[in-house]
């Protein structure tokens, strides 16, 4: 991972020996915890519960898997997960972007409000917007995937603005003197040359607004009122519920794995992205 | 360059929109229904009933709101200590010119792209199990008496290790960012006068973090504020005592839990009002005690 | 970029139009469960629900919703969700849901409907009409595993508080945990300890009043269960984390369990074998107001007021809760038959008649649970059974210090 090549010294890494402890006893919790839960997947319940999980006595229970595949349809949760995620971050960027752009190149009646709504919004506790939305929801007879979409697109919109805004802020204006001797209009110059020209930054932000969005729990938990339309968090609580009640330990262990699987792999691939992301000052993900 | 009035409203149409229906309109609906005797939350305006503080007054009477407020401090303060020491202590060990540090910085992080509900089911489940958890295994070994984890003293403070440990990730990659922005050579300059590792740390690394640390402070406390999953994960069945939050109480009084026969969405406003006033005067006192506009470097 | 968004926003449409169905001609209606996919009594609906599509016609729809349900459903009734049929505790359909629930008394007097008269008359109590039908009727008491009273040698099931601890003594010598608890169920297991004691009308009397301190009873009935905790009669780990307590009986680690009949079905799942139940009802205690109450719940079934079905609705209710299906729930899920014609499982032998002799049976935590500090009570009453209070009245003085 670290490119930079660096010679053994001993008294060098001796010194960091406590370093090393600290960080290292961070991952070898969470080694030994995957290590056990896998395990546990591939038990039955009558071993996980007696504490002989990593024996393996009874052979690999792979039929755990199926189970907490099968009972709940789990492609179902992902399915909505995925198009939550999906159309949310598309969403929020057709919503965002402009307004960002716009706000970093002029001033206007109403922009450093506009600016300063944007950072409080982003600390505006979800309890305190639920109800009233709930209650419009109802009365305007919104439901379904499309309500959920909606409000996940809102919910990312003040963040994405502003990451945005400071990436537009550091283009030249030069871009658009050019293009507008071209005649290109304004809004095409957007489009066509500013947009792309912050690709790094859609890409971050879409990065951070996938996971944001992916794992949110607490309104889909109030905004769901079927399973067709429930995503993995939720979905993941039910599976666990169920397969407590009936005793299913394997199954519910299993299903823990099913859902943290997809995504720790897109995890290994986007880590460095990701870490970059934030730490590149774009805090709050 | 020209201000193009048509370009402007339609670019930022979208987002003022979004940000009255989404955020101005509910914010308000709510700080004014907690003035209310409001009973179903869908109630129409016209059976509103005004009933001035009597919402605030009836909460802050309420034993379950208030040991879930108690939970909150706890939760917000000590847990709010020891995340960000921690987050710190990992930041300066990862900026220290550690081997691996890309590997480490990747795998403290993990936790926070994880399903919360997938985490906590590992740590109720596995760790503090009574019977084969990890950490009774542990105190086996060493000797001593198996411990309740999930009893009624423990079961707060092991869903705050629980959260601890998946949210130092977050924290610390934000202090990373920070101490990389400063400047190696005031560090140099530091060495050479002969200034410890410690003391760098101190009197460098600490006051120009200062910004960053304010910024962690306010994160942190938005998060204790409305912290809801972890405490429904440590008390799957019903709502307990131990873990009880704001949020949970919430939850209960407005949606109506188990035994929770009368709904209150007027009390339900009130105590989401009450948490916004402690995010922002939390926000207001850490923007007095850590100025950091005086700072540069 | 342009052709990808709107290939994006096509998808959208489309999947969120899959959320409603197209209703084709026949009847469709909607179940709320409070079951979870996978678990028995879940097997039995959605079987049943397709049997009765076959027959009638009529799709039946079902949400698992889980436990959860009780959170769920005031808020989705009140929005006008799309729910004909739901599912929940007989007690919070009377009590909770009664301005949506629709009044069955014609449609079930028109199809000859009996269930047991307990719940019956208790639910037009509540709500002034038949709002709901008994589904799964449970009993509470001690149940506890055969094979590990043989082993300590016991040979008759306790009737009173000291033999009961005659019998915990035997169990521990043979070198099994007596007593297994969950701390989700020790409000049910003292609150059945203080109607031995106090009736329920006693304890309603405390709730409204306080004075916990003052009550001598109550303060024996702490006692009691301080006792029975400082003679080491709980299993290893209880009050433990649900359910990793009541999964010992079936383990062989412990002999008994204060619940209701459930408990069979969800231990004999984790344990993966039948184990042999016994059930004795809960022991009287010496000067008590209420020696022999027997705590009996339903989970009923009731059909929102807004049903744009409720014959059909109804119709399905019966189809599950009579006959060949209500036999079938009763076989799968070790429960009681709802139908007082069906026979129970072995293991709850006697439960019917003990259902239909009952003029009003024991609630489950009848008034406290509505108290404001119900929340808090809960907590008391498991650092009871962690053995945290020196004797009752310190536990008593606990209880009065949350008025």
């Amino acid at each position: 991972m670290e490119k930079t090549k660096r010679r053994f010294n001993w008294k060098r890494e001796l010194k960091m020996l406590p370093g090393y402890a600290v960080v290292i006893a961070y991952v070898a919790i969470m080694v030994v915890m995957l290590t056990w839960i896998i395990g546990a997947s591939l038990s039955s319940s009558r071993e996980i519960l007696t504490g002989r999980v990593l024996d393996f006595e009874s052979g690999f229970h792979w039929e755990n898997y199926v189970t907490a595949w099968t009972t709940q349809n789990v492609s179902i949760f992902f399915g909505n997960s995925l198009l939550y995620s999906v159309v949310s971050c598309a969403g929020v960027l057709l919503i965002s972007a402009p307004a960002a752009y716009v706000l970093s190149r002029w001033r206007f009646a109403g922009s450093r409000l506009i600016r300063i709504a944007l950072v409080i919004s982003m600390s505006v506790p979800a309890i305190m917007i639920i109800m009233p939305l709930y209650t419009l929801a109802v009365r305007w007879g919104i439901r379904g995937r499309i309500l959920l979409i909606a409000l996940y697109i809102f919910m990312r919109v003040p963040y994405t603005a502003i990451y945005m805004l400071d990436f537009f802020a550091t283009l030249s204006h030069d871009y658009e003197d050019a293009a507008a001797i071209d005649g290109c209009s304004a809004g095409r110059t957007f489009w066509v040359i500013m947009l792309p020209l912050v690709q790094p930054a859609i890409i971050t932000v879409t990065i951070f607004n996938f996971l944001s969005v992916w794992n949110e729990f607490f309104m889909a938990l109030i905004f769901t009122s079927s399973k067709e339309m429930t995503p993995v968090g939720v979905g993941l609580l039910q599976i666990v519920n169920s397969m407590k009640y009936s005793g299913n330990y394997g199954g519910m262990f299993a299903a823990v794995i099913i859902v943290f699987l997809p995504t720790f792999l897109l995890y290994l691939f986007m880590s460095r992205r990701i870490i970059s992301g934030i730490t590149a000052g774009g805090v709050k993900g | 360059m020209k201000k193009n009035k048509t370009l402007i409203c339609l670019f930022v149409a979208p987002t003022v929109l979004c940000l009255l229906l989404m955020y101005v309109y509910p914010v308000l609906r709510t700080a004014v229904m907690s003035f209310f005797q409001v009973e179903d939350l869908t109630a129409d305006l016209g059976d509103w009933r005004f009933n001035g503080v009597d919402n605030y007054i009836k909460i802050f009477h309420n034993t379950g709101f208030i040991t879930s407020l108690r939970n909150f401090l706890m939760i917000w303060i000590v847990g709010g200590v020891i995340t960000l020491a921690l987050a710190l202590l990992m930041a300066v060990i990862l900026t220290s010119g550690i081997r691996f540090q890309g590997f480490f910085r990747a795998a403290i992080y993990l936790p926070n792209v994880v399903s919360a509900v997938a985490l906590a089911t590992m740590w109720v489940q596995y760790i503090f199990n009574y019977d084969y958890g990890l950490l009774n295994q542990l105190v086996t070994i060493l000797g001593f008496e198996k411990i309740r984890w999930l009893g009624t003293d423990a079961k707060l403070w092991a869903m705050i290790a629980a959260y601890i440990y998946g949210s130092i990730g977050y924290y610390m990659l934000i202090y990373i960012s920070g101490i990389e922005g400063i400047p190696g050579d005031l560090y140099e300059a530091a060495t050479i006068d002969g200034a410890t590792k410690k003391i760098q740390f101190f009197r460098i690394t600490l006051p120009l973090l200062r910004g960053i640390i304010k910024t962690t402070i306010t994160f942190w406390t938005i998060n204790a504020a409305t912290f809801y999953l972890w405490s429904k994960l440590f008390s799957p069945v019903q709502t307990e005592g131990s873990t009880i939050v704001p949020v949970v109480y919430l939850y209960d009084t407005v949606f109506g839990g188990k035994g929770v026969v009368t709904r209150d969405a007027g009390a339900g406003a009130a105590v989401g009002v009450v948490l916004t006033l402690i995010i922002i005067a939390v926000y207001l006192v850490t923007e007095r005690l850590l100025r950091s506009s005086d700072l540069e470097y | 970029m342009k052709r990808f968004m709107s290939v994006l926003l096509g998808l959208v449409m489309v999947l969120s139009m899959g959320g409603t169905v197209l209703a084709d001609d026949g009847v469709e209606i909607n179940f709320w469960s409070m079951w979870n996919e996978g678990e028995p009594q879940a097997t039995v609906i959605a079987e049943a629900a397709e049997a009765f599509e076959q027959e009638t016609g009529v799709h039946v729809n079902i949400e698992w919703k889980g436990r959860d349900i009780n959170t769920l459903l005031t808020a989705s009734l009140d929005s006008g969700d799309a729910i004909d049929i739901f599912e929940d505790d007989y007690n919070r359909i009377g009590q909770v849901y009664t301005e949506w629930t629709y009044d069955l008394t014609e449609m079930a007097e028109a199809a000859g409907y009996e269930g047991y008269a307990c719940f019956n008359d208790q639910s037009a109590a509540w709500a002034g009409y038949l709002n709901s039908i008994t589904e799964q009727p449970q009993v509470g008491g001690v149940f506890y595993n055969k094979a590990a009273f043989e082993e300590a040698g016991i040979e008759a099931e306790p009737a009173t508080w000291t033999e009961f601890l005659d019998v915990c003594a035997k169990l521990k010598e043979a070198g099994i945990a007596p007593l297994a608890q969950d701390g989700a169920y020790t409000n049910f297991s003292f609150y059945y300890h203080l109607v031995r004691y106090l009736g329920e009308d006693g304890i309603a009397a405390l709730r409204d009043n306080g004075g916990w301190a003052d009550n001598e009873q109550a303060v024996q009935a702490a006692q009691d269960i301080i006792d029975l905790v400082n003679a080491g009669y709980l299993a290893d780990g209880a009050p433990d984390e649900y359910p990793a307590s009541q999964t010992k009986v079936g383990l062989g680690e412990a002999a008994m369990v204060v619940c209701a009949n459930y408990v069979t079905a969800e231990v004999n799942a984790a344990v993966g074998e039948e184990v042999n139940w016994g059930l004795f009802n809960y022991p009287s205690v010496e000067g008590g107001a209420e020696p022999t109450a027997a705590y009996a719940g339903a989970n009923s079934l009731a059909i929102a007021s807004y049903s744009e079905h409720p014959q059909e609705a109804f119709d399905f209710i019966m189809y599950l809760v009579t006959g060949e299906w209500d036999q079938k729930m009763a076989d799968t899920a070790s429960q009681i038959p709802a139908d007082p014609s069906n026979t129970a499982p072995a293991s709850l032998n006697g439960t019917i008649e003990t259902l239909k002799a009952a003029d009003k049976p024991m609630t489950w935590c009848g008034s406290l649970n509505t108290h404001p500090a119900w929340t808090d009570m809960k907590t008391l009453f498991t650092e009871l059974f962690e053995g945290k209070y020196e004797d009752g009245a310190a536990f008593c003085a606990a209880m009065d210090a949350l008025y």
